[in-house]
């Protein structure tokens, strides 16, 4: 895995993706709001308005945003939409490269590979029970507001009908960790899938049609079309 | 007869012969007899004058001693010759003395005068004698390739003659015969050295009477018979064609050389070899010689034998005309020597064994670091490199010991060698709870031993400098940073307990899945008031505080916090990782903050903050993903909300929009 993980991060050193260097709002209609880098009030935005990598973007009833993004000193640049009721970060709309992802997507799987330095010539076994929890009663919480998650994934939709596969899978695994509760959801783990396959993460993408296909409530059409997208990647 | 006639007889002096004595005319060892070319050959007590760089080779005790004959039947019969011991004094010098009776030359000009009638000879011969009856030599490893011996031989030359005087008595003048011993002693020092140039080559040079000191009789009849104390050079080759053959050279200023061999054949057996040549004897040519030796372990038993081609001049005589002291360089080898028949015993004590292994290099990797001291008994902190020197495949281990800071020497796993080849081997240090007192960069002994199977003993021993930084440096590499963090340090846990307990009340309300995100907080809110961001002082190595010397002195850079506060939140039971950012275009903003487990799964991610850049989904040691939070340590004195965001928005630059975790330049460690 450390091979992998290597030769992956000289992959990246190779080539990187640039987040967009500067997004500007060129149109906003409705409720439009901006939240900057980890602050946790809404803003309202204008025309105009520069934007920072860090900077999420929501848009409420009838908002409607044009954003102009341009990346790098060569000013190449794209107009995108933003919808009604999506979240958007802006440092998602960017191309990441096939390493970059895959990386990305590795590092998600060995995540507590750092505990491995207690492994390197010196075993220590861990407890198999950790005694002394606090059973004592207490208060239960409530999961994250789904309405939220909703307006997250559709934002993972914009990134996808704008040709952002790579931020999309991402981002769309981040929401359902959050949001487990919007995972069940076929359109958007099937947009999640097409988002693999587009992203040439053909294993991964089998993986999740795969998913997808063992999905409760699944029409028989909804069905066929899984299995159809899993037969064609097979080929 | 009158007394005109006694003083005619008494001047009467003939023609005479001058017969040799010879107690000794070989080198003094059968080995050296058969190795003519001794000077790079020399590994022991046999014959170390020929060269005492070659003591540096002994193991430990050694002693040897010889006897001879000579061949022919005038002169058969087994004479002592010499008695020689050595003792290794240290790893790299070694120290012999031999004595040595047999190496004594005689020479008996015979009786050419006679007194009174009948030519009865009346024991008035002269007879002059050379005698280097004792020496020393001192051998010293000055380069693990390269040794240097000094050597000193103490020479005695005497002449014992008649002086007569005529008496007047009773007007009659009578010759009256006293016995009278001039003699001479000289002190003879030698400088020699052995080179291994390469592995199957080695060299050798030596310079003669380099120094000398001669004190005693001068004037007639001495000075005629002194040898020549005049200085002469030595050169020497020893070759290793194969692995049981050697092949010696070795030429002298004075003319003479010989070309040798030995080889092992096996079951502990040597056949030796040698031709001499000397241009001031009579036949150029001059020797050969021939031996046998067998070893076994701690004992060598060997036999010589010496045979000139020209016999006629080898008789152990010479014309009184003829004769020239001149010409003796050597009391066992020059122009008058006969053959002979050399037997030696050499015994070894102490340190017996053969070795089969020997440290051709030790290297460390650098210094120690005793924070991170648990870690260096499973990561190699050098390695050494071993050859196996025997004739055979060996297993060998190397052992690493460091007086005071280490209670036993490690041992590695064996490494499988074959012979004339080398592997390099790990050296591991377990150290003792000692090290973590260093308060400075100190130096140390380190000692490296190497065995071999199937021996028990070290076949071989190498001391080199070990670097021992103080107990707060830190190399700059955060995977060493967490050693540390002192989570069960007696004064983080009686810190983070007190604060705990006094906010008992309030904390007990709180959601379980909460509870350690709030203790955090608290923990955090109540110390950094308190706290003062301070600078390392100026070190050659990064300077860390342990968390109780934080606690003590209120005050640190961002590693000291970052390391106070894993502890204390370790001590708590909340799992933290170090975030080490370094910026490739900006290596100077290098920076280390801290995330911390909530504990907190995701679905309840809003409970800890709207704004999901404000944390982290990882999964714990435990393989639950639960949201971590950066906390920038440095602002900790701002409180924990400032510190928190701060890190957060650090993270989320550094990370997600920079990449920086894909692209290698930050680096999360778990610290436990």
């Amino acid at each position: 895995m450390k091979t992998i993980v290597l030769m992956l991060i000289l992959g990246v050193a190779c080539g990187v993706a640039p987040a967009a260097e500067s997004i500007i709002i060129q149109r906003a209609d409705g409720e439009v709001s901006v939240r900057h880098g980890v602050a946790e009030v809404w803003n309202k935005v204008a025309p105009g308005d520069v934007l920072r990598p860090n900077d999420t973007m929501r848009t409420g009833k009838g908002g409607n945003v044009v954003l102009l993004v341009q990346w790098g000193t060569t000013a190449t640049s794209k107009k995108m939409s933003l919808p009604p009721h999506v979240i958007v970060d802006m440092s998602d709309i960017r191309d990441l490269t096939q390493e970059e992802l895959m990386l990305k997507l590795t590092m998600e799987k060995v995540r507590g590979a750092s505990y491995q330095w207690k492994n390197d010539g010196m075993v220590i076994p861990d407890a198999a029970v950790v005694h002394g929890a606090n059973n004592a009663t207490a208060a239960p919480l409530s999961e994250n507001d789904i309405q939220t998650g909703r307006l997250q994934l559709n934002g993972v939709r914009v990134l996808y009908e704008n040709g952002f596969f790579a931020s999309c899978v991402l981002r769309a695994m981040e929401v359902f960790r959050l949001y487990p509760a919007l995972s069940s959801s076929f359109e958007h783990r099937l947009m999640l899938a097409e988002a693999m396959e587009k992203a040439n993460l053909r294993g991964e993408a089998l993986a999740e049609y795969g998913a997808v296909s063992r999905l409760e409530g699944l029409t028989s059409g909804q069905q066929v079309q899984v299995q159809g997208r899993i037969q064609t990647l097979r080929k | 007869m009158s007394s005109r006639s006694r003083i005619g007889a008494l001047f009467c002096v003939g023609v005479a012969v001058i017969g040799t004595m010879t107690y000794s005319q070989s080198l003094v060892d059968a080995r050296a007899l058969a190795v003519g070319a001794y000077a790079p050959a020399v590994r022991d007590t046999r014959e170390f004058p020929a060269n005492p760089a070659g003591l540096v080779q002994m193991r430990d005790w050694d002693f040897s001693v010889t006897t001879y004959t000579g061949t022919a039947p005038e002169s058969f019969g087994f004479v002592f010759h010499a008695l020689s011991f050595g003792k290794r004094l240290y790893e790299e010098g070694a120290l012999a003395v031999r004595y040595a009776p047999g190496t004594e030359i005689t020479f008996v000009v015979p009786t050419t005068l006679f007194i009174g009638e009948g030519n009865i000879p009346a024991s008035i011969d002269r007879e002059i004698r050379y005698r280097e009856p004792f020496a020393l030599g001192f051998g010293h490893r000055i380069l693990p390739s390269l040794s240097a011996g000094f050597g000193v031989r103490y020479r005695r030359e005497e002449v014992a003659d008649i002086r007569y005087t005529l008496v007047i008595r009773d007007t009659i003048a009578y010759p009256s015969a006293s016995p009278v011993t001039y003699a001479s002693s000289a002190w003879l020092a030698d400088l020699g050295f052995q080179w291994k140039a390469a592995d199957r080559l080695s060299v050798s040079a030596l310079a003669r009477n380099l120094l000398s000191l001669r004190n005693g009789d001068t004037g007639d009849p001495l000075d005629a018979y002194l040898l020549s104390t005049s200085p002469a050079a030595e050169l020497g080759v020893g070759y290793v064609p194969l692995t049981a053959l050697s092949l010696f050279a070795s030429a002298s200023t004075r003319g003479n050389g010989a070309l040798s061999a030995e080889w092992l054949p096996g079951m502990g057996i040597s056949v030796r070899g040698s031709l001499f040549m000397d241009r001031n004897d009579a036949s150029f040519m001059q020797a050969f010689s021939a031996g046998l030796g067998w070893t076994y372990e701690f004992l060598d038993i060997d036999a010589g034998y010496l045979r000139f081609f020209d016999r006629s001049s080898h008789t152990g005589t010479a014309p009184a005309a003829s004769f020239d002291p001149a010409g003796i360089s050597n009391l066992d080898l020059n122009p008058y020597s006969r053959d002979r028949l050399a037997l030696s015993l050499k015994v070894i004590f102490g340190r017996v064994r053969q070795s089969l292994a020997r440290i051709e290099e030790v290297k460390l990797f650098g210094g120690i670091y005793p924070s991170s001291y648990e870690m260096l008994a499973y990561q190699p902190i050098g390695k050494v490199r071993v050859r196996n020197i025997s004739a055979k495949p060996i297993h060998a281990k190397a052992s690493f010991f460091v007086d005071r800071v280490m209670d036993m020497p490690t041992e590695s796993q064996p490494v499988y060698i074959l012979p004339d080849q080398d592997s390099e081997i790990p050296l591991t240090a377990v150290f003792n709870e000692q090290v973590k007192r260093v308060q400075t960069l100190t130096v140390r002994e380190g000692n490296v031993f190497v065995n071999a199977t199937p021996a028990e003993e070290y076949d071989d021993k190498q001391q080199t400098r070990v670097l021992i930084y103080g107990k707060n440096a830190w190399n700059g590499d955060v995977n060493t940073l967490r050693y540390f963090v002192t989570p069960d340090d007696p004064a983080i846990l009686r810190y983070s307990r007190d604060v705990l307990l006094q906010y008992r009340d309030s904390l007990s309300g709180i959601s379980g899945m909460l509870e350690r995100l709030t203790k955090a907080r608290v923990l955090v809110n109540t110390f950094a008031g308190r706290l003062l961001y301070v600078g390392d002082p100026k070190q050659s190595a990064d300077f860390v505080q342990y968390p109780s010397e934080t606690l003590t002195t209120l005050g640190g850079d961002c590693d000291d916090m970052t390391v106070c506060f894993a502890s204390l939140l370790s001590s708590i039971g909340v799992s933290t990782a170090f975030v080490d950012v370094l910026p490739p275009e900006r290596p100077a903003d290098g920076h280390i903050f801290l995330l911390f487990d909530s504990g907190v799964e995701p679905r309840y991610g809003s409970h800890v903050s709207d704004n999901p850049k404000r944390y982290v989904v990882r999964r714990n040691q435990a393989g639950v993903e639960t949201l971590w939070l950066p906390i920038e340590t440095t602002l900790i004195t701002k409180g924990f909300d400032e510190a928190w965001t701060r890190g957060a928005q650090r993270y989320f630059d550094d990370v997600e929009v920079g990449l920086g975790l894909v692209k290698g330049w930050v680096r999360i460690v778990d610290v436990n």
